[in-house]
């Protein structure tokens, strides 16, 4: 059984080898010419200032949430709106339906609590 | 896939076996709206016992009617699943009642957050107990873990409870990772994670036993057994009183359910090893109690030792106990009695701490018996019931368990089992002699009292009542329980 994996092992060995060769060849070949400028955490743009460790206000993390929260949403309703017409059909396009409803009625609950709970005000 | 295949999965039965889950699932929901609507503020506490009596009564008609194996094999609700439902309800309607006017007036806004919080644990429980695969356990352990780490950092002003959440909530992370990998060398060794399909072919070779030593790892850390019971005491301790009861008696209890359907992973020579760890569970979690100072704390060695004692029933059955069901009546029995006894003292705990009593120490239980002498009282049976002395319900339970060893040959461990439950009453019997046998300690006396209390403590005193009735019942008409269990 084990030999059916060795195509596998040397497409490993093949990419782990490229990439280590490629690294140390650029290090060992390419030219080094070290500035102020190429010191910086980015090259181009504005200058950092100041500690990187600053408190971030509660409100980004907030925000995150609901972001992932409805973006899931789009995700699960994507793939049943394709889906709806081969629903449709096979005779069950009402059911279906009505759990598609029933899932954004949950979720629309859970938007209607946290506007509410003033989740969305962003100067709270 | 079909859609006509789709349907035919939720068929009547699917439906009647996830009822009590969808009738938890809409209870929150509209608990969460009722937070943001001013009209339905006075509905809150009926809408938390409206949805668990519902939910109650489906889990009851489900052991009746045994709708079985649904939605492709996945989950399970035959009367042993019910019976755990039955008692996840109970244990959250208990907690939930603890916690009635428990916080302070600052930490009261979040009251509805807290509620469906602990309403959202029953529904992670009874996914847990009725999974006949393992995402569905999965996806139960996390349904119930989740609002548990909001919960026991909930009094987000004391250190304390923050610690014992964030501990809650790094250790049970890993735990998760154990058994998601534990089930996937499963997966990679069997090609299913369907528990009867797991049966059939059988766990034999090293990369199936390392997946059932994770999986089990993690579900000892849920059942908090030696080595991995390290977080019990300041979780337990830091947690709010009511949270506490709740994590005590229903996670436990679920953790239980689960390891009982999946003893059959464990190979047949590990019995002794099983029996070996549960007897040191029961030696540390026993030793560890009897240092403490603090009641809350000692109950939570206590609970370490209780989960050792259920877990010599695992290997009593791999001993081959002769009664196939042995494991399961000792367990449900043992866990029962468990959660009206543990629910009760934590209760009484939250209780006291509620009026003003601020401590929960052995130093201020003395002489609480002239002053409450209805809490003295109840404390009482909690603590004899939590020992095992005879008549109540904890005698009951340790005697389903010890008999179960020896049908299965195991006598040394019983032996070594029962004498180390003898160890136990020192440390409970000392709670007794302070409420009884010893006065108000002057210290205490002069101490200014604490959070004072508002509103009524009748749904929490009835709790209470009702608790150590039910121990009481419990180990002296025992056959009313035994009769119907599954």
């Amino acid at each position: 059984m084990l030999k059916d994996y060795a195509p596998l092992i040397i497409l490993l060995l093949v990419v782990g080898g490229f990439a280590v060769v490629n690294i140390l060849a650029s290090d060992v070949l390419g030219g080094k010419r070290r500035s102020i400028g190429k010191g910086n955490a980015y090259e181009c743009g504005m200058t950092p200032q100041g500690d990187a460790r600053i408190r971030l206000s509660i409100h980004f993390y907030l925000v995150a949430v609901l972001f992932i929260l409805f973006d899931v949403e789009s995700i699960f309703l994507i793939p049943w709106a394709v889906a709806a017409k081969s629903f449709t059909a096979a005779g069950v396009g009402g059911i279906v339906f009505a759990e598609v409803v029933l899932f954004v009625v949950v979720l629309g609950a859970g938007l209607a609590y946290v506007w509410r709970k003033g989740g969305l005000d962003w100067d709270r | 896939m079909n859609p006509q295949d789709l349907l035919q999965l939720f068929d009547d039965r699917a439906l009647a076996a996830v009822a009590p889950l969808l009738a938890l699932a809409i209870g929150i929901i509209v608990l969460l709206l009722s937070g943001v609507i001013r009209a339905f503020e006075s509905l809150r506490a009926p809408i938390v016992v409206a949805t668990l009596a519902f939910t109650g009564w489906l889990v009851a008609s489900n052991f009746a009617t045994v709708p079985g194996s649904v939605i492709d094999g996945t989950y399970i609700a035959d009367r042993a699943s019910s019976a755990w439902g039955l008692l996840f309800v109970v244990a959250t309607l208990l907690a939930w009642l603890f916690s009635h006017r428990y916080y302070a007036e600052s930490e009261r806004p979040f009251q509805v957050e807290h509620d469906v919080l602990m309403l959202t644990t029953p529904l992670g429980m009874m996914l847990m107990a009725g999974a006949a695969n393992l995402i569905v356990f999965f996806i139960g352990l996390e349904v119930l873990s989740i609002p548990l780490y909001a919960l026991a950092s909930f009094r987000r002003s004391r250190a304390r409870s923050v610690e014992a959440g964030l501990k809650y909530f790094l250790l049970g992370a890993f735990a998760a990772a154990f058994f998601l990998y534990g089930s996937s060398l499963i997966y990679a060794a069997t090609g299913s994670l369907q528990l009867a399909e797991i049966k059939a072919i059988g766990l034999h070779g090293p990369l199936a036993l390392g997946g059932v030593a994770l999986v089990m790892a993690s579900l000892f850390f849920k059942i908090s057994v030696f080595p991995f019971h390290l977080w019990v005491p300041d979780v337990y301790q830091g947690s709010p009183t009511p949270v506490t009861a709740l994590m005590a008696t229903g996670t436990k209890a679920a953790a239980f359910a689960f390891l009982i359907n999946t003893m059959f992973m464990l190979p047949k020579s590990a019995a002794l090893a099983v029996a070996v760890v549960a007897l040191v569970t029961m030696a540390l979690g026993n030793l560890g109690a009897l240092a403490q100072t603090d009641v809350k704390r000692m109950l939570a060695y206590s609970g370490i030792a209780h989960a050792g004692t259920v877990l010599l029933v695992v290997a009593g059955t791999l001993a081959g106990d002769p009664e196939s069901s042995g494991a399961l009546h000792a367990a449900l029995f043992y866990m029962g009695a468990y959660v009206f006894t543990a629910a009760g003292a934590f209760g009484l705990l939250a209780l006291l701490e509620r009026d003003g009593e601020r401590f929960t120490t052995l130093e201020a239980l003395k002489g609480l018996a002239q002053r409450r002498p209805f809490v003295a009282a109840a404390l009482t049976i909690f603590m004899l019931s939590l020992g095992g002395m005879p008549l109540t319900g904890g005698f009951l339970g340790k005697w389903m368990v010890f008999s179960s060893l020896v049908r299965a040959g195991l006598i040394w461990p019983a032996v070594v089992g029962a004498l180390l439950s003898v160890i136990a009453f020192g440390y409970y019997l000392r709670v007794v002699i302070a409420l009884y046998m010893q006065p108000v300690s002057e210290r205490d006396a002069a101490l200014p009292s604490g959070q004072t209390s508002a509103g009524s403590a009748a749904p929490a005193a009835i709790a209470a009542a009702v608790c150590a009735v039910l121990v009481l019942v419990m180990g002296t008409l025992p056959g009313l329980f035994l009769d119907r269990l599954p």
